[in-house]
């Protein structure tokens, strides 16, 4: 498959589990908490599927400096947010791979490597790759992770993929399938289903 | 994989189809729980419905639906539902952690290639998939309509489906029709006993309290019925009344007019009526002290109509009898007698001998009461009187064929109403109708059975009742009679207490290949023309209409 999208930025660290990855600032399409994204692995032979589940920006002297300094002009602002070279580091799961046109939900033979390009996943893509449900278990297999805020942010993302009339039965479904793993505690299950709906 | 071609090609195609839900659990006795597929509605479902099961090695499983019941993969959710006003919340929960469920009985088992299902004797595997049956599953199950399968009626929701009994089986052992009053026992009966003239696999003696099955039969308001000897007015079918005045009347056809003689009757006859005569152990006793030293006038002399009254002295003062008794038992034979006007001074005359003729040539015969079916003891008595009387015809016609002097004499099925009076535990033991129905078909003669108070029907022989034909019953301990010695069928109450208080009915037993629940037959113009009853009318018109072919172009 051609990737005619513009990269988010580039592989930093990895494991089969998943990725952290660099962009630099500014970028049109900063990656965005519960996005998805694709990275190529074993030479293009599959790509890898992950989920943003954390972007941090690292401190430096000079931020520390600028913002101890009290008031700040507009001007020092606006260099400093957006024409400053500051590493945006974003953290993606993995939570499936791709081959020769199939989905496989399951852990990908081999990360992708150092300063590969990560791209978001197009669209076309988020929509047939969350038909089923078969992402879940990697999610609720995830430890420290925000799990259920990362599974409300995907599956409403995910949704958006449906004409407006379907986004809700899509939802509503989600939440059956994330009550297969939370039935035991209902709390979260509560919790989950609000942020499904807001 | 299972290679599901076989099985399609037996229950039907199933691609497609979206299953009910899988199995999950459950037992051979108890029955299966199957957990309802989340996108199935479960108002959709009611019990007494059937169900296919796939099993795994390749046996298909015929099962009925006993429950339906909420179940929850959270033991707290019951006590914290969703908030009434969210409706995504219900979604949600609705076919994930809440879930519906069904008991199912299976029934029967197709092993692969077979071609008739059996009784089950084992269940199908976790996580079988259960899908609602399809009209062809239940007709092939309860097979074609024939010479000996008589249809009945049809499964509820599936109008287009016969439910055919066997009535080979039917016949062969005692059965049964109960419900309450008004739910249509008559109706069935009598529909049953049409198919069973038609088929000509037994004779029938029907002792028919109510005008319910010879002539002319009123139903609802002003409609009337066509009775058995409308049916088939070749001779297949006879009445014989015992009010002769009545039958007239209503316009009855009579074949027969039945008298019984003082001296035929035997102190056996009038021990049944012990309770509704209100006779006393001692009396009852004294009777056949009495039938002994007064001889075959007995009846005669105590109600005083022949001299004796010097012979009754004796009696008393000889002290085998006290006169208090005496009197009692005169007293009441009085009150008794004279009231029954089919009993007539004398001999009597062969009527029991032409009736048994008739029966064995396969002549079914409708033995009306007229008014006298307002009276029980009447009831009781003749129904006693002749069937005693017949059934002995028959032991001894059936030892004589077994030592090879004698024709076997035709199948005979006795019908009465208000059964629990024949057969209450009490007498059950003792009377001819407990021994009927003890002794199975040994002598070619079965009881059918009809009653509203099955409760009332000595355990015993509830339990040799091969086939049950059940309408609505809502007393307790009627339901727990009609189920006892049927195995696995507990499960059924449900759908039994579930049925509708008219024309619907459970059949279970040896006629039918499983329970069903049926919606009987309509009695009416179609069912007269399926049973061959040509009408005036409806004769013309052929006429017209072979007039029309003869010389049409
Ligand atoms: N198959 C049927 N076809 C037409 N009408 C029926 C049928 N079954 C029942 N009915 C209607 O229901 C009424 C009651 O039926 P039926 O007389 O058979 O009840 P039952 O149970 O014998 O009552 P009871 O206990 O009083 O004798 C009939 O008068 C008739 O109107
Ligand atoms: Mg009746």
């Amino acid at each position: 498959m051609v990737v005619t999208q513009v990269p988010i930025g580039r592989v930093t660290r990895c494991s089969t589990r998943g990725f952290v990855g660099a962009v630099r600032l500014p970028e049109p399409d900063i990656p965005a908490f519960g996005g998805f994204c694709v990275v190529e692995t074993q030479h293009g032979q599959a790509r890898v599927i992950g989920l943003i589940y954390d972007l941090s920006i690292e401190d430096d002297e000079l931020a520390r400096q600028m913002a101890s300094a009290g008031d700040l002009s507009r001007e020092q602002l606006a260099d400093a947010q957006t024409n400053r070279q500051v590493p945006l580091e974003f953290s993606a799961l993995t939570v499936g791979f791709a081959r020769e046109g199939t989905y496989h939900y399951t852990l990908p033979p081999q990360p992708p490597l150092t300063l590969a390009e990560v791209y978001p996943l197009d669209v076309n893509e988020v929509h047939s790759f969350t038909e089923r449900f078969d992402f879940l278990p990697l999610i609720f297999g995830a430890d420290r992770l925000p799990v259920d805020d990362l599974l409300a942010a995907a599956l409403k993302q995910a949704s958006l993929t449906y004409p407006e009339k379907q986004r809700l039965p899509y939802l509503v479904q989600a939440g059956r399938e994330c009550a297969r793993f939370m039935a035991a505690d209902l709390n979260r299950l509560e919790n989950l289903i609000r942020s499904l709906q807001t | 994989m299972t290679d599901a071609s076989d099985l399609d090609s037996y229950f039907g195609e199933r691609q497609g189809e979206t299953p009910l839900g899988t199995v999950v659990g459950g037992s051979l006795s108890a029955g299966l729980r199957v957990k309802l597929d989340p996108h199935l509605s479960i108002e959709r479902l009611a019990v007494g419905r059937y169900v296919v099961i796939q099993g795994q090695s390749r046996r298909t499983f015929f099962g009925i639906i006993t429950d339906i019941l909420l179940d929850a993969a959270n033991p707290d959710l019951p006590r914290r539902p969703p908030d009434p006003s969210d409706s995504f919340s219900a979604e949600v929960y609705r076919g994930s952690v809440a879930y519906g469920a069904m008991q199912v009985t299976p029934m029967l088992v197709l092993d692969e290639g077979a071609q008739e299902p059996r009784p089950i004797k084992t269940i199908p595997a976790h996580f079988s998939r259960v899908h609602e049956a399809t009209a062809a599953d239940v007709e092939r199950v309860f097979g074609r309509e024939d010479q000996s399968h008589f249809f009945i009626g049809s499964p509820l929701d599936m109008e287009l489906v016969q439910v055919n009994l066997d009535l080979g089986r039917f016949v062969a052992r005692s059965s049964g029709v109960f419900g309450k009053s008004g739910t249509g026992k008559s109706f069935i009966t009598r529909t049953i006993l049409a198919g069973i003239v038609k088929s000509g696999l037994a004779s029938s003696l029907v002792f028919d309290m109510h005008n319910d099955y010879g002539w002319a039969v009123k139903g609802e308001g002003q409609h009337q019925y066509k009775g058995l000897r409308q049916l088939f007015p070749d001779g297949r079918v006879n009445v014989v009344t015992l009010d002769e005045e009545t039958s007239r009347a209503r316009g009855s056809k009579i074949d027969r007019i039945l008298k019984i003689g003082y001296e035929q009757i035997e102190p056996e006859d009038v021990e049944m009526l012990a309770g509704l005569m209100g006779l006393s152990d001692i009396q009852t006793g004294a009777l056949y002290y009495l039938r002994r030293r007064l001889g075959p006038a007995w009846i005669a002399k105590l109600l005083e109509e022949e001299q004796a009254g010097e012979e009754l002295q004796e009696l008393v003062l000889s002290g085998r009898i006290l006169p208090g008794t005496l009197d009692a038992i005169q007293r009441k034979f009085e009150s008794f007698f004279r009231r029954m006007g089919f009993l007539v001074p004398g001999k009597g005359d062969e009527a029991v001998d032409d009736i048994f003729n008739r029966l064995n040539l396969g002549t079914s015969i409708v033995l009306e009461f007229g008014r006298y079916g307002n009276t029980l003891a009447a009831y009781v008595l003749v129904a006693n009187y002749l069937t005693r009387r017949i059934h002995a015809r028959y032991v001894d016609r059936m030892n004589r064929h077994a030592g090879g002097q004698a024709d076997e004499p035709r199948p005979l099925m006795i019908v009465i109403e208000e059964a629990h009076k024949f057969l209450d535990p009490q007498i059950a033991g003792h009377t001819i109708f407990g021994n009927i129905a003890r002794e199975l078909r040994k002598y070619n003669v079965t009881l059918l059975i009809v009653d509203q108070r099955p409760s009332g029907i000595d355990d015993e022989v509830m339990s040799q009742i091969g086939t049950r034909v059940t309408c609505l019953l809502d007393n307790e301990a009627d339901i727990r009679a009609v189920f006892s010695g049927v195995s696995g069928a507990g499960a059924l109450r449900e759908v039994l207490a579930r049925l509708d208080t008219r024309q619907q009915a459970l059949i279970m037993g040896h006629a039918v290949p499983m329970p069903v629940v049926v919606r009987t037959r309509d009695y009416d113009q179609s069912f007269y023309s399926a049973i061959g009853v040509v009408d005036g009318e409806e004769r013309k018109a052929r006429a017209k209409r072979g007039a029309e072919t003869l010389f049409g172009d």
